[in-house]
């Protein structure tokens, strides 16, 4: 059995062998597991957990979250209403136009006006889509708004942008780098993430490291540390590496040990054939954990058990939305991977798994809007509105709202400017951070400044903010996003200086964006 | 680091044949494929492996298939043998293409026929065809190159504007098996105007700013077409390696080169009856469309392109009074062509799809040198490529791992089905828990489905300063989802269920295998084990792997045939578990994931 990993292995033998007492030493490994859990999770004080959604493909965060003054709304409606497809949304209060084309502004109908606590002298709406956010942000306190986040390496004005010399993120503007850049702080290549290196900081607290990183959103480097790794769940569970229930295959016992020990030995010195095996090792230990630890997604705290036959999360009403375009219900990939998160949460919370501390990432893609952004960015928007309702709600359900932090993550903003029926790669946007933690109602960063582009020389000159095309010069940086996430983790100042490698070069007053209550 | 890592490689299947095999060696002064005993300096081992290059033994012979087709089959084997790899590559370059559009058209019809009332083919049939030809295509190098330029040109139907269109994706394919064998130059441009490519990075329809308005081009295809099919982003030596000026990277391209570049690639949409708006933004005029314009090249609309100064790359297309879309467009892709970026960028790409993640900067300079030569010849980079003595032998660096529908195509091809439907129903293989978690086609975004200089994290492969793009599919689900789909694949068969097929009840899957070769086997484990590795694994499994295997097969016990002979079906049941044990176990081990 490999299930432990390095430094928190040697937790768990001392730990053990203190429970060996209790439990047996002939206890099966996951019963010890839980055990271990309960005891870790009194002494760290509580169960935590944070969750990085990452909108995948650069979310035109201008048309997420709008400010409404009369300034900035002229300057957004004379820049986006561009021939042939106008990407410029309707003032709040507009009926949906029922006989207007699918996705298009007038369909979908007025923006949703909301009332942060603080103003900053202006005011303020959110997409169409987003009626379960607006809730959340105006009623339930429960959602923030980071207004222009991105990758900075320190504070940085125009004029320092355009200094060559002056030192910026590599890379920017491209998908890939721009992605790694969020999540690991450096361009594709860096292969560390932050999320993963929490994780290496807090191994202390969990009783095995195997569950500290978890994604249900594909494989991402934000997730892996110098010690932790990620453990990529499906959002059905784990599943059981060839054998069934009794660890046969084709109905022999003998070949599904041979299987088992098959794949997680190597024969060869080849790396590659290492690195499959430790990954295979890994499938079949935490599924002989989960297999026990998970409640059913049919569970009402999860799902909705079918009246007859098998339970199908995609059939699953509280994993549906509605589709804007079509009008039709249809399953929402997002709650899907929300479902599986918060039933590995709820094992979390009942000791289940050993941990006390977790990072999840879930994704959500297609937001690369070059065109019929529209109604491309209706869909998501949609889907993003009803997976967090989901995830709220169920996490209420379990009585975790306070353990919870979900953060909005997305490779960059668009351009200000359309280009006819959509935007191109900007920088900075706006994003949300989400839980019952979280100081809710709220912005936390100054909100850029929307102008006109100037017709003589084609720049944004009207706003400090603006660079070419009208794209973000972020004001708050993701170094300060994750620091304040890192502390409300239990991690101290240093522990975030040591992750956040830019995060010294922000004023100490700064480096907690003051978000959490 | 690749030199001085030559594995042994021959573990044949018996004692006899491989004393035989050593014995044949000697008498030959020694060299072949084993690097392992007299031969020291890299030359010398070049020098061996171009000498024994055209001499191929059955395993050699087979690992030249795992990089130059789907898999190898006793058939391409036998003819790899008997030609050598030079004269096999020649032959197949001349094998026409079997055109996939057309075998999309015929499903279509054949479904329409049976059914005046359905949509017709979709999507499915685009996969139908693809494995079909990758399971039986006697083009398979071409196919195979197609394959590996669909992962370099990426569009992709997981965005609807493209999955809407399967009969358009089944000539996108026909494209790369046709150019993906002409020109890079040639190429490029035919990819850059297919209507699928306009969409899926949205350039067709893309028109000159407005200046009025402030409206801009679309950037896109500007971005990518240098970021992933040309020039990457940053300067690179001739050997592929990254030219570290004095402050490290260089970027090749800023924000101003996109730019510019965007303002060429604008002006262009549909073929149509007109070159009219309704003709370019709805692809048709007076309500009448072209049948034909998902496939046929997207065309010029002078009056859509912009006149303005266009700078990019170095090159300078002067402001004008007449918009020159064509002129413009030549320029662009000729700069892109000419760039010093492109031979080594898009030659270590096609080393990474088919041979090894992991080239030498050396293999990848001498097939920039080919690329350059040839005037970016792609068959000569190709052949360039697999006759490569770093391809040709194994090294404990090199390979690379398998990705899931190369596993498949293997084992379809080492153990080959029939089709009940005769339209080789594999489907759809997206799902990662329960099939393979990748389809031809279908990668989540225009980045593939992993990116070439990917590192897992915390890895020995990390810690080897090894890249493993594959490896960006591989976690926990993944790995117990192949095991599991190819564990029901063996007893189910393969593809999507059918019920009836022309009246015929069939109630199974569509892709069958009769195994009474194995079964004839399964009475004597090792013989079993030995016959299933060597189609798989080409001479790689070591004798702990097959005892390992043959150990566990033979542990499911055979029952004595009864005197009334009544246990028949409990004998046959327990040969066929025989059987699959000893696939679905090779077929899960470290030995053929990854491809050395």
């Amino acid at each position: 059995m490999n299930i432990l990993h390095n430094v928190s292995r040697r937790i768990f033998l001392r730990r053990s062998a203190a429970l060996t007492a209790v439990v047996g030493s002939a206890a099966p490994l996951a019963l010890n597991l839980a055990a271990l859990g309960s005891a870790a999770a009194q002494s760290a004080g509580g169960y935590r957990a944070v969750v990085c959604l990452f909108l995948y493909g650069g979310n035109d965060a201008f048309n997420m979250v709008l400010p409404t003054d009369a300034a900035s709304w002229n300057a957004y409606r004379t820049t986006r209403t561009q021939a042939p497809d106008p990407i410029a949304l309707l003032p709040a209060g507009t009926l949906p136009n029922t006989a207007a084309a699918a996705g298009s502004p007038a369909r979908l109908g007025g923006i949703l006006p909301i009332a942060p606590l603080n103003l900053q002298g202006r005011s303020f709406a959110l997409h169409p889509q987003l009626g379960a956010v607006q809730k959340l942000f105006d009623t339930d306190k429960r959602l923030a708004i980071l207004p222009n986040v991105g990758p900075l390496i320190m504070p940085t004005t125009k004029v320092q942008y355009a200094s060559s010399t002056f030192p910026k993120p590599l890379r920017l503007f491209s998908h890939n780098d721009q992605q790694n850049t969020w999540q690991a702080l450096g361009p594709e290549g860096t292969t560390r993430g932050w999320g993963g290196r929490i994780g290496d900081l807090l191994a202390a607290s969990n009783s095995t490291s195997l569950f500290t990183a978890i994604t249900a959103g594909g494989n991402a480097v934000f997730l892996d540390g110098d010690v932790v790794r990620q453990y990529g769940v499906s959002t059905n569970g784990a599943v059981p590496l060839g054998v069934d229930s009794t660890g046969k295959l084709y109905g022999s016992a003998d070949v599904g040990a041979a299987l088992q020990r098959l794949v997680t030995t190597t024969r060869t010195t080849h790396p590659f054939d290492a690195d499959l095996s430790a990954v295979a090792g890994r499938a079949i230990d935490a599924e002989q954990v989960l297999r026990t630890a998970l409640r059913t997604p049919s569970n009402p705290l999860f799902g909705t058990a079918p009246a007859t036959g098998a339970y199908s999360a995609a059939n699953d009403p509280k994993l549906r939305y509605v589709n804007p375009l079509t009008g039709l219900e249809a399953a929402n990939s997002l709650a899907l991977q929300f479902q599986v998160v918060a039933r590995l949460i709820d094992a979390g919370m009942r000791g289940a798994t050993g941990v006390t501390r977790q990072v999840f990432f879930v994704s959500l893609g297609g937001f690369d809007t070059h065109d019929l952004q529209n109604r491309n960015q209706a869909v998501l928007m949609a889907q993003l509105a009803q997976g967090l309702k989901y995830f709220d709600t169920t996490l209420a359900g379990l009585g975790a709202l306070n353990q919870v932090t979900t953060f909005t993550a997305s490779d960059f903003g668009r351009t200000f400017t359309s280009n006819g029926d959509g935007t191109d790669h900007g920088w900075g946007g706006h994003h949300f951070v989400m839980g019952g933690a979280v100081k809710g109602g709220d912005l936390y960063g100054a909100f850029p400044v929307l102008g006109l582009k100037n017709a003589s020389n084609g720049n944004f000159d009207s706003s400090p903010d603006q660079l070419g095309n009208g794209s973000l010069l972020p004001n708050t940086s993701v170094d300060q996003l994750g620091a304040t996430l890192a502390g409300w983790f239990g991690l101290s100042a240093s522990d975030a200086l040591s992750i956040f490698p830019n995060l010294a070069n922000f004023p100490a007053d700064q480096r907690n964006l003051g978000f959490f209550a | 680091m690749i030199e001085n890592n030559i594995l042994r490689i021959s573990n044949p299947v018996s004692w006899l044949t491989r004393i035989a095999f050593a014995a044949l060696l000697t008498a030959c002064g020694g060299g072949g494929t084993d690097g392992s005993s007299s031969i020291q300096t890299a030359d010398e081992r070049r020098a061996a492996a171009a000498a024994s290059a055209d001499r191929p033994t059955r395993y050699t012979a087979s690992r030249f298939l795992t990089q130059a087709s789907f898999g190898p089959t006793d058939y391409d084997t036998e003819v790899v043998m008997k030609l050598g790899y030079g004269a096999w590559i020649d032959r197949q370059f001349t094998l026409p293409a079997t055109s996939h559009r057309a075998q999309w058209e015929a499903a279509d019809a054949a479904i329409r026929a049976a059914n005046p009332a359905s949509n017709g083919a979709g999507q499915d049939q685009v996969w139908e065809s693809f494995w079909s030809q990758a399971a039986n295509g006697p083009d398979q190098l071409r196919l195979r190159v197609a394959y590996a330029l669909s992962q370099i040109f990426v569009i992709s139907a997981v965005d609807g504007n493209i999955g809407n269109q399967p009969r358009a994706m089944a000539d996108w394919l026909d494209l790369l098996g046709v150019k993906g064998l002409t020109t890079y130059r040639e190429l490029l441009e035919s990819v850059a105007l297919h209507p699928l490519m306009g969409l899926y990075l949205s350039w067709l329809k893309n028109q000159k700013a407005d200046q009025t308005t402030g409206r801009i081009p679309d950037q896109n295809f500007a971005r990518e077409s240098m970021q992933l099919f040309s020039i990457g982003v940053v300067k690179l030596n001739p050997d592929g390696t990254r030219d570290l000026g004095m402050g490290g990277a260089v970027e090749t391209y800023g924000p101003n080169d996109v730019a510019g570049l965007s303002r060429v690639y604008t002006g262009y949409s549909w073929a149509c009856g007109a070159r009219n708006a309704s003709c370019f933004l709805n692809g048709n005029t007076g309500g009448v469309s072209d049948p034909d314009r998902y496939i046929k090249p997207m065309v010029p609309y002078p009056q859509y392109h912009s006149t303005e100064a266009k700078s990019f790359l170095g090159a300078s297309i002067p402001a004008s009074t007449a918009a020159d879309p064509t002129g413009d467009l030549k320029i662009a892709l000729d700069t892109l062509a000419a760039h010093p970026n492109t031979p080594p960028f898009i030659s270590q790409q096609l080393i990474q799809r088919l041979v090894t993640s992991n080239p030498s900067p050396a293999y990848v300079r001498e097939v920039a040198a080919v690329f350059i030569g040839s005037g970016g010849d792609l068959k000569a980079v190709v052949k360039a490529i697999l006759i490569h003595p770093e391809a040709r032998l194994q090294s404990n660096s090199g390979g690379k791992l398998r990705e899931p529908v190369l596993r498949l195509s293997a084992y379809l091809r080492a153990f080959p089905h029939k089709s009940d439907s005769g339209g080789f129903k594999v489907g759809n293989t997206d799902a990662v828990a329960t099939s393979l978690g990748q389809t031809p086609l279908r990668s989540p975004s225009v980045f593939n489905f992993y990116r070439p200089g990917y590192v897992p994290p915390g890895t020995a492969t990390a810690a080897a300063g090894l890249v493993a793009p594959e490896m960006q599919l591989v976690n926990e689900t993944s790995v117990s989802g192949w095991i599991n789909y190819m564990r029901d694949n063996l007893t189910g068969g393969v593809g999507q269920f059918n019920g009836t097929v022309n009246g015929v009840a069939y109630n199974r899957r569509d892709l069958q295998r009769d195994w009474s070769a194995e079964i004839a086997l399964a009475s004597t484990p090792t013989d079993l084990v030995n016959s299933v590795t060597d189609r798989l694994l080409y001479g790689l499994a070591s004798d702990d792997l097959r005892a390992l295997i043959s150990g566990a097969v033979a542990k499911i016990a055979i029952p004595v045939l009864n005197r009334a002979g009544t246990n028949q079906p409990a004998i046959d049941a327990a040969k066929r578990a025989r059987v699959n044990s000893a696939v679905l176990l090779t077929l899960a081990s470290p030995e053929f994931l990854s491809q050395k």
